[in-house]
């Protein structure tokens, strides 16, 4: 298993979600984040904004889906036909166990 | 060291929390996320005799839930307790109570004294 920690643009969330949940993903988390990347802020006039609102998404998938995951997530939060400074990154790390609270099972 | 993930029902912390400082893990990070889930939700709990306008966007589907993440990083040897006290605590046997997921970690520092390694947790 896997978790896929995505940061990605607050105005992208709302396309991004509908695909994964017609694409079978619907189990998602969303939290607001603030943070800055390779491109330091934006300076735009005389004002400097060192950092800069994102949203999170939270998910874990099985490992066979990752590439069907990480596509939806590209596709969908790029910004324009090549993308821009600030769509966002993906993270990958592995999950060991995983429980659901309400039966205490251990399958995701 | 592994840091165990819980996301569970926004009314549950406390309860929670009481669990886990009796079995003596006091450090925990938590905040309020939104969230669906596998299943869609059922709300057909609430009252019928509310307005036709709120039944229609209470029913809408997977909709983003507010919940809470809960973030604990611990040794090995506790991963079983923790796990096994929020899901004693939080289960009530019924769907959207929650998912716990444990990320494996690979070192942790002290920030006050640069210590590292499993005393450090």
């Amino acid at each position: 298993m896997l978790m896929i920690r995505a940061i990605i643009r607050p105005e992208k969330v709302g396309v991004v979600l509908s695909d994964l949940l017609e694409s079978g993903f619907p189990a998602v988390t969303k939290m607001d984040v603030m943070g800055r990347g390779r491109q330091r802020g934006i300076q735009y006039g005389d004002v400097f904004y060192d950092e800069i609102p994102k949203e999170m998404l939270l998910m874990v998938i099985k490992d066979e889906d990752k590439n069907d995951v990480l596509d939806i997530i590209m596709r969908n939060a790029r910004t324009g036909e090549h993308g821009a400074f600030g769509d966002g990154k993906i993270f990958i790390t592995p999950v060991e166990e995983v429980y659901t609270v309400s039966s205490g099972n251990n399958q995701l | 060291m592994k840091e165990v993930m819980a996301v569970i029902r926004m009314d549950m912390i406390n309860q929670t929390k009481e669990a886990l400082l009796q079995k003596s893990f006091a450090a925990l990070n938590c905040r309020k996320v939104l969230g669906r889930g596998k299943k869609k939700v059922n709300f057909t709990v609430v009252d019928d005799t509310n307005s036709p306008k709120v039944q229609e966007t209470l029913t809408e589907e997977h909709r983003l839930i507010p919940k809470r993440l809960l973030c604990i990083v611990i040794n090995d040897s506790d991963v079983k307790t923790v796990v096994d006290t929020i899901i004693t605590v939080n289960s009530k046997g019924k769907p959207g109570d929650g998912k716990i997921f444990v990320v494996p970690i690979f070192d942790c520092v002290r920030v006050s004294n640069g210590e590292t390694g499993g005393s450090a947790v």
